[in-house]
């Protein structure tokens, strides 16, 4: 298949790399020239705008950062819409507002464009394995269509519903995993300040009610210390953003998902935007201790 | 003074007679004509175009609902007004949206000033209100002939937007404290207490407040319908949670009011007065709806 990527990051390079694997030709744009080096030498063309990506793909891929970079990509100046013929399908599959998603598929759709929105959990590692979750929204005819691509890049693929479904999904999950790695720091940071050892109250826990990966593997790594990222704390930042602004949209309340958002922009604004999210161990540490 | 204004709600209204009562002299333009006519009876002009308002005029005021409707007027106006006049804006808009506006201001010349008000309603028909403003400080000797008009106090907060940061401190402490007087009332009524009471004994004490006075008496008297639509206060919490976001502060308390607005909102209190706050948590504890 000749399969467009437009987005080449940490996750989109690894991405594009597993689909031109599999045999499919990969028709390439990208902001910043350097990031089409890795492409050099594998089956790859690279195009001057992503109009020309899509005049020239079946499939077009968007993996890029917030919801004003993907619309500028497909309906901005140049766009995927200026090139795409009738029948291309494209797949966003960049964390974005569930309500901007199915604005682009509307907008899409009057050209004749499919819009398939499908972000991913699983990071930069689940990229390079092969191992993504893949959350889905949009027609079960665009679905079957890209669904092999999917299956090259992630183990975990599903259809949750129309256009913005995939996204509603992303934010649920960003929900989950926001409040639960708050929740695993608050009880470490209580076991430690109690005098008792967190490493033991995880292996306890881990085979209770209270299991979850985030116990498991975010825990592990909160024991051992190592804020290294993972998942960058400043975009789990950014998805709660979208999270809240969804629920204020919708009048929601989501008690929870407010309070934590709150620890992210602290975490964000004392300059630890960089470190993985569990970095909210260390805040909850610095704010709950004596100060100098 | 020739002075243009537009946006003529339950704010603009009592502001522009103020205005035209002091003597200046005033060009108006509204959407519905009909919203202008109480202004024209006063001897205000009334213009074809925005752009015709600001032909002419040295201060150019606007008082409309969001940061998209100023920023739409600010356009149009940006076509009309000399080099050397003051876009001087009401609203409660966005900080970052007043900082736009004001850099393409700039380019033409323009002077934006965002000086958004606190004391509702009635500070606006009583000329009570406490403005806050952002601006060139130079610009306070041009502006000080309005203000004076329209308010008990006008403090200068910084440059352009910096008067918007102050309004979302503002809204922030007091709908903060308006969900505190709706926790007080739950407590208070769980017990067995009268609130009315408790808020009597409380307003001369050190948790006295403005927000315990008329909303918490709203609440005492279970009035929800008259004062501020709680809409208006929710528009408010978007504005100041997402700059807070962008910015990177916590904001915990507000945060968690927030939601308890979101609530207020899907429970179809809109149009209320904020003191319906009280009525969210009524739901949640499963008193009976009144």
């Amino acid at each position: 298949m000749n399969v467009g990527f437009i987005g080449l990051g940490l996750m989109g390079r690894p991405m594009a790399l597993h689909l031109e694997k599999a045999g499919h030709t990969l028709h390439l744009w990208a902001r910043r020239p350097e990031s089409l080096a890795p492409f050099a030498s594998v089956n790859a063309k690279t195009y001057a705008t992503p109009a020309l990506v899509a005049a020239n793909a079946d499939v077009v891929i968007t993996m890029v950062a917030d919801a004003p970079d993907v619309e500028k990509v497909c309906l901005g100046a140049d766009g995927l819409a200026a090139g795409g013929k009738p029948g291309l399908i494209v797949v966003d599959m960049s964390t974005i507002n569930p309500n901007a998603a199915r604005s682009i598929g509307l907008r899409l759709g009057e050209k004749g464009i499919a819009f398939v929105d499908a972000p991913v959990s699983g990071g930069e590692m689940g990229a390079i394995n092969a191992a993504l979750t893949i959350m889905v929204g949009g027609t079960q005819e665009a679905f079957d269509k890209v669904k092999p691509l999917f299956e090259k890049m992630g183990k975990s693929v599903t259809l949750i519903g129309g256009s913005g479904a995939g996204q509603v999904a992303k934010a649920c999950n960003q929900i989950l995993t926001g409040v639960g790695v708050m929740a695993v720091a608050e009880a470490f940071n209580f076991a430690t300040q109690s005098g008792v050892d967190a490493a033991k109250v995880r292996e306890a826990l881990l085979g209770g009610f209270a299991y979850s990966k985030v116990l498991e593997n975010h825990g592990q790594r909160m024991l051992d210390r190592n804020f290294k990222p993972g998942f960058k704390a400043w975009m789990h930042q950014k998805d709660l953003r979208i999270v809240m602004e969804e629920a204020h949209r919708m009048g929601l309340m989501l008690p929870s998902a407010a309070a934590t958002a709150q620890v992210f922009n602290a975490i964000v604004g004392s300059g630890m935007g960089e470190d993985d999210s569990i970095t909210a161990l260390q805040l909850l540490e610095k704010i709950s201790s004596r100060q100098e | 003074m020739n002075i243009g204004f537009i946006g003529f709600g339950t704010m603009g209204q009592p502001m522009t007679e103020h205005l035209l009562k002091a003597g200046h002299s005033l060009r108006v333009w509204s959407r519905r004509a009909a919203s202008a006519d109480f202004a024209t009876a006063l001897g205000a002009v009334r213009c074809e175009s925005v752009q015709d308002v600001a032909v002419g005029s040295e201060i150019v005021c606007t008082n409309v609902t969001g940061s998209a409707d100023v920023d739409g007027l600010a356009t149009e106006l940006r076509s009309g007004l000399a080099p050397g006049a003051i876009h001087l804006d009401f609203s409660t808009i966005a900080p970052s949206a007043a900082r736009a506006i004001a850099a393409r201001h700039r380019e033409c010349g323009v002077d934006f000033v965002d000086a958004p008000v606190s004391g509702g309603g009635t500070g606006a028909r009583n000329a009570t209100l406490a403005i806050m403003w952002g601006g060139r400080e130079e610009l306070g000797t041009r502006l000080a002939p309005i203000f004076s008009v329209l308010g008990k106090s006008a403090v200068r907060i910084g440059e352009a937007g910096a008067g918007q940061v102050a309004k979302a401190c503002n809204q922030m402490i007091l709908v903060n404290l308006i969900e505190a007087c709706a926790e007080a009332a739950v407590l208070a009524n769980a017990a067995g207490v009268d609130f009315g009471l408790v808020r009597e004994a409380m307003l001369g004490g050190s948790a006295g407040s403005r927000a315990l006075d008329v909303f918490g008496g709203r609440m005492a008297s279970r009035d929800f319908a008259a004062g501020v639509e709680a809409r208006l206060h929710h528009k408010d919490y978007a504005l100041l949670m997402d700059e807070a976001a962008r910015i990177g502060a916590p904001l915990p308390i507000a945060a968690a009011v927030w939601q308890q607005l979101n609530a207020l909102i899907a429970q179809g209190l809109g149009t209320q007065d904020t003191s319906s706050l009280l009525r969210v948590l009524e739901v949640a504890t499963g008193r009976a709806a009144d």
